[in-house]
């Protein structure tokens, strides 16, 4: 029953008796003013005042029993059923076998509800057959009003137990979402600070390599190989930066595709889209910079570009080498060998943006837009 | 100055700059070393790593430029925290180097800023223009200073790795026009920071009456 004893579940049960105070008082006045009103019932008549004052000092002591967690006993609990029961077994004896309305009447709900918020549905389920059987057991005659408060009794018990128990389930489970948010964040701070330890150490060892020369060199290129892949994960793992479900960060996706002769630059916010376009402008861009290395050189730079507004994104591929000759992509899409203008230009068309070759004197140049609006539907084709 | 919390570091970017003739008059490890050691000796360039202990690079780089706005303020930083970078740059910082960046690029980098003019670097630009980008976008006051389409294009140019040479060559100006519209763009996104600053004020300034 450890669960049940956790901050949160006692946190609820507290709210729970804090509102069943409110409501002991409320049927208090209701069974205490009836008990009056019909005092003439009584036989003597003073045992109506002797049977409000139980009721009157045991809600009294039972409201502020069950305020504190620990005053809530199993002792307490049974003798705030014991005295309902009682007060339901006396009504023959001081208003006459042949009785229509029993001494507590509803003020029995007090302790049912009692029982059920602390021992849950079994509690309440218990509570309301002990009730209800004392109360027809007494009766001479049972007629449908006297069937139905009964009904009651046994099926509101279980029900307020269920749903106290519900309620105390999903306190605990929301306190563990909120404890592992919390280590989850703890680990991601202390990741950052991890993180720019090794990246310092990488940069560290990528330019003292490249001043030792030779084996060092070759150290240092290693060293900053690792080093850019890391930052470009740590960029894809900002905080705040987690896109909403199905979407992908494009900003954080091409900056994967940065390597020592790779420069990607971008907005520092995160450009969301979904998946299949960003996927599809990612491969598009991969396949440009592949184009870059067979057709310029494997130690080519070039450096990657993308710019967001708020209908459209922009990707542009830069590099410096001679440049593609005037017509040879639509040379080589004629002569069905598609190679760039089908893994590019085809796959930024499907997204219903352009792509275009420019060459020039400072290098070939692909620029690609793509809507952002609507793209939602292509995604689901 | 140099700022960095990795003794290694500091002492390599120590070495390399006293060797290429620069003299280094202080070295500091934390934000608050950094600002005390900076009001003492008063350098000319500030060479600043972001992640040092509090306060932090970007608030160091506030404080320098409060107290002597016209210190250059480079920063060299191995972190893929682009906001901080960007963040910083608002601040007042002349120039962002990625520590990968070799000892040539580094000591061409402090001669530059030392010189007054900005170290844009590509990723700089590409945070740059995203957040005129997403000023334009989002702004409805209008008080934040816009870029004029031939800074944009210029941006865009530096951005995609261009050097101010082959941006002056493509777009028919001279060097030094293009270095002044670097230095405008500077100026205005610094503007934004201060744009930022000012509603911050008036905002908490209203909460407290």
């Amino acid at each position: 029953m450890s669960a049940w004893t956790s901050p949160a579940a006692i946190e609820v049960e507290n709210r729970l008796f804090r509102a069943l105070a409110v409501l002991r008082v409320v049927v208090l006045v209701n069974a205490v003013g009836l008990t009056v009103y019909r005092a003439g019932n009584f036989d003597p008549p003073s045992a109506a005042l002797v049977c409000a004052l139980v009721m009157v000092s045991w809600t009294a002591f039972a409201v502020w029993a069950y305020a504190a967690p620990s005053r809530r006993t199993a002792v307490l609990v049974g003798a705030d059923l014991a005295i309902a029961l009682g007060l339901l077994l006396v009504t023959p004896l001081v208003k006459g076998p042949g009785f229509q309305a029993s001494v507590p009447g509803f003020w029995v709900s007090g302790a049912l509800l009692a029982c059920a918020i602390h021992y849950r549905w079994i509690g309440g389920l218990l509570a309301g057959v002990a009730l209800a059987a004392v109360d027809l057991g007494l009766r001479q005659e049972i007629d449908q009003s006297i069937y139905g408060n009964a009904f009651l009794l046994v099926i509101g018990g279980p029900v307020v137990g269920y749903m106290c128990e519900s309620v105390q389930r999903m306190a605990l489970e929301r306190d563990e979402a909120e404890r592992a948010a919390a280590r989850a964040e703890e680990r991601a701070r202390l990741a950052r600070a991890v993180h720019d330890g090794v990246l310092q150490v990488l940069a560290l060892v990528q330019r003292r390599g490249g001043d030792l020369g030779g084996d060092g060199a070759e150290l240092g290129r290693l060293a900053g190989e690792q080093e850019r892949e890391l930052r470009a994960l740590v960029r894809g793992e900002q905080p705040g930066r987690g896109p909403a479900a199905g979407m992908v960060d494009l900003a954080a996706a091409l900056a994967e595709l940065e390597t020592a002769t790779v420069t990607v630059s971008g907005p520092a916010t995160a450009v969301e889209m979904p998946a299949h376009p960003a996927e599809e402008i990612v491969a598009a861009t991969r396949a440009a910079l592949d184009n870059v290395r067979r057709h310029v050189g494997e130690d080519a730079r070039a450096w990657v570009l993308l710019q967001a507004f708020p209908d459209h994104v922009e990707i542009s591929v830069r590099d410096e080498g001679p440049g593609i000759p005037d017509g040879r992509v639509a040379t080589a899409e004629k002569d069905g060998r598609l190679g760039i203008a089908g893994s590019i230009k085809g796959r930024i068309l499907d997204l219903g943006g352009t792509a275009e070759l420019i060459t020039g004197r400072t290098g070939t140049e692909w620029e690609m837009v793509v809507p952002r609006m609507g793209l939602d539907r292509l995604d689901h084709r | 100055m140099v700022v960095d919390d990795h003794p290694m570091w500091r002492d390599a970017v120590e070495r390399d700059l006293a060797a290429a003739g620069f003299d280094v008059v202080a070295t500091a490890s934390t934000g608050r070393e950094a600002i005390t050691r900076f009001a003492a000796t008063r350098p000319e360039v500030v060479v600043l790593d972001l992640h040092i202990p509090e306060p932090d690079g970007v608030q160091v780089t506030t404080e320098i430029i409060a107290l002597h706005p016209t210190t250059k303020v480079l920063i060299l930083s191995a972190s893929g925290e682009q906001n901080d970078v960007l963040a910083a740059v608002k601040a007042g910082a002349t120039g962002y180097l990625i520590k990968s960046a070799s000892r040539d690029e580094l000591l061409e980098a402090v001669h530059r800023v030392a010189a007054g003019d900005p170290v844009f670097t590509p990723g700089l630009a590409g945070l740059v223009l995203g957040e005129f980008q997403h000023s334009a976008a989002t702004e409805v006051r209008g008080d934040k200073p816009t870029l004029t389409d031939r800074e944009t294009e210029i941006l865009k140019l530096v951005a995609k790795g261009l050097s101010y040479r082959q941006i002056a060559d493509r777009l028919v100006l001279s060097h030094r026009t293009v270095q002044n519209h670097v230095q405008n763009i500077l100026r205005k996104l610094q503007m934004h920071n201060r744009v930022e600053l000012t509603r911050y004020a008036i905002e908490q300034g209203l909460d407290g009456d």
